[in-house]
């Protein structure tokens, strides 16, 4: 009782901490995100065209994947990017790229080879095959590769205040070094709150954006 | 069907799959105007690849494809397909798009408004009988499959092509459900008039739909010929086998009695008495036994009303003696003709004994059994001209009369 009280009182007192670690890490989130997004996405789309771009474009992202993301960290410092933003922008981005190639490459290979067949037979082009079929079929796939992608990197952002980037992270760090638990979890809370929020904006949106005629 | 001259034209296509023997060979054939062309044969044989060559979705390995008059490569590929129609066995609906968007899903392409799209999904709706404010805005997952297949097949008519690709648009229907779509389909093209180009490999399909039905077989034409002349002038063994049982069915009087004729009658012995036989016949649910001798020769033929009679009047005498002797009968060998003739003749009797030349019995033949033969002659009739054209060698008046 006493912790969840301390809690409310470093809430109170120092609103303007909370909120400037809490933006940070939106930034931490934000910026990889958007990046993967723009560069897996469209990669992914160009590799269900271009099959023997699938191979590479998914090994690297699963490989990313695959390690540990404290290590991805130290590989950035190891590399010679330092400490800062910048490699922990990185190293996000790097991590966020596998469930986005997966699902965007499921998605549109999942479409129904009928569908597709009987769309080229009636003339649509490569271009409009993606765009007026492939595409809305295969998006609540893709935002759903995109949610749980979002989901990994807002955990993975805190783990981010070890190389010096900031966050919601650095505000753990600095209550477990106190030994505070109610500074611990001024930091803890916030990040839950985000991860939760982004879920649950993702899975409204993939419900939005799943086509009616998937629905009935 | 009109002669018109050739829309459609293959000049020995040829398409090779990598290393492996071609997939069509060869392939040289001319589709007038406003025919229905069905390309039939087992699985492999290259009828769907053929199909899919007209409108490029595979590209041959050596010959040409020409459309009007114009070689199918100097089109551009997709415009060309803009100019066919195509329907799949897997319908290939777009599951996200409503019933009017996936009818006038080439409009759409061809930019023309969403009105005008509106109103031809409208139109067609109509033409199949499909209400069309109760259709054109639910989607393809509230539809059965067999209204799917309707609408994937009016969606090829959308854009009123001159020519319609078909790979077993009907295939993945249940039977009855196909049944009724080639009838539907039939009639619609009796509204349409289209060169139809169809893949199946249900001989039934084919006989009922084509104009002329190409036979195909690892990848080269085994026959070319309207159904009827298939059916009587089969051009090989091949193609007697792929036809099956339908070449029994060519004509009466190609078809001995020993094939139609029932192997196993209900028979008494001439020293039976008159209740077993009467039982005998309730049991097999007939009301005529033949009677036979000792030998299995024919005695003559015995009736309930006549037994029945007897055993009220208490004759004890057994049933050799009530048969009626003066019965024609037929040979195994004889034509389904000449047995359709006797039993015309024969008012009489309504079946007739099967005797070998030691007058032993071998079988029957019932009107019912001649109906059946003539039904379906007058079946593989219908699949070439429209309907009640029967085979001029049958005899005339023959419907009428064989009613049982």
């Amino acid at each position: 009782m006493t912790l969840l009280l301390h809690t409310w009182q470093f809430f109170t007192q120092h609103p303007g901490t909370i909120w400037r670690h809490t933006l940070q890490q939106l930034y931490l989130v934000a910026i990889p995100m958007s990046a993967a997004i723009v560069v897996a996405v469209p990669l992914t789309m160009l590799a269900t065209r271009v099959r023997w771009l699938y191979g590479p474009v998914m090994g690297f992202a699963n490989a990313m994947q695959t390690i540990p993301s404290l290590a991805l960290l130290a590989i950035m410092i190891a590399i010679g990017l330092g400490i800062g933003v910048l490699p922990a922008v990185l190293a996000l981005f790097l991590y966020a790229l596998m469930p986005i190639v997966r699902n965007t490459y499921v998605g549109i290979m999942g479409v129904d080879p009928g569908v597709k067949d009987a769309a080229r037979g009636m003339g649509v082009t490569s271009w409009q095959l993606l765009w007026m079929v492939e595409m809305p079929l295969a998006l609540h796939v893709i935002i759903a590769g995109i949610r749980s992608s979002l989901v990994a990197t807002i955990g993975f952002a805190t783990l981010a205040s070890l190389i010096g980037a900031g966050g919601l992270g650095s505000l753990i760090m600095e209550g477990m070094g106190m030994a505070s638990n109610s500074i611990v979890l001024a930091g803890t809370i916030p990040a839950i709150v985000l991860a939760f929020l982004a879920e649950g904006l993702m899975g409204g949106l993939e419900r939005a954006l799943t086509p009616r005629g998937l629905r009935v | 069907m009109t002669n018109g001259e050739a829309i459609l034209e293959f000049r020995g296509v040829t398409k090779s799959f990598g290393g492996r023997a071609p997939a069509v060979r060869g392939f040289t054939l001319s589709v007038p105007r406003g025919q229905l062309v069905v390309l039939i044969g087992p699985s492999g044989c290259g009828k769907t690849t053929t199909l899919r060559m007209v409108n490029r979705l595979i590209e041959p390995t050596a010959g040409a494809i020409w459309i009007e008059g114009r070689d199918c490569k100097t089109y551009n590929p997709v415009e060309l397909r803009r100019r066919l129609g195509y329907v799949i066995q897997r319908i290939g609906l777009m599951p996200h798009l409503t019933i009017a968007d996936n009818i006038s899903f080439v409009l759409r392409f061809m930019g023309q408004p969403p009105a005008a799209r509106r109103a031809r999904a409208a139109e067609l709706l109509e033409m199949v009988g499909l209400a069309p404010e109760e259709y054109l805005d639910r989607f393809p997952a509230e539809l059965s499959g067999g209204q799917q297949q309707r609408i994937g097949v009016l969606r090829a008519l959308a854009h009123d092509p001159d020519i319609i690709l078909m790979d077993e648009p009907f295939g993945a229907l249940d039977p009855l459900m196909r049944e009724q779509l080639q009838e539907e389909f039939k009639r619609l093209l009796r509204t349409v008039s289209k060169t139809i180009v169809f893949v199946t490999h249900d001989m039934d399909e084919a006989l009922l739909m084509a104009d002329v039905i190409v036979l195909m077989k690892d990848g080269q034409i085994v026959q070319v010929a309207p159904p009827e002349d298939m059916l009587r002038n089969p051009a090989d063994e091949f193609v007697a086998s792929f036809i099956g049982r339908h070449r029994v069915l060519r004509q009466a009087s190609e078809v001995s009695v020993a094939d139609v004729m029932i192997a196993s009658p209900a028979m008494t012995g001439a020293a039976n008495g008159l209740a077993r036989s009467l039982e005998l016949m309730r049991r097999r649910r007939v009301n005529s036994l033949l009677v036979h001798d000792q030998e299995g020769r024919f005695e003559g033929v015995v009736r309930q009303a006549d037994l029945q009679q007897h055993i009220e009047d208490g004759d004890q005498s057994p049933v050799g003696s009530l048969a009626d002797r003066a019965v024609e009968a037929l040979s195994p060998s004889d034509s389904g003709l000449t047995a359709m003739h006797r039993l015309l003749e024969h008012q009489r009797a309504d079946s007739l004994p099967v005797l070998d030349e030691n007058h032993r019995i071998v079988g029957l033949v019932t009107r019912g059994t001649l109906v059946g033969l003539l039904g379906d002659a007058l079946r593989v009739a219908s699949g070439v001209q429209d309907l009640n054209v029967a085979d001029p060698t049958l005899p005339a008046p023959a419907s009428g009369e064989m009613a049982p």
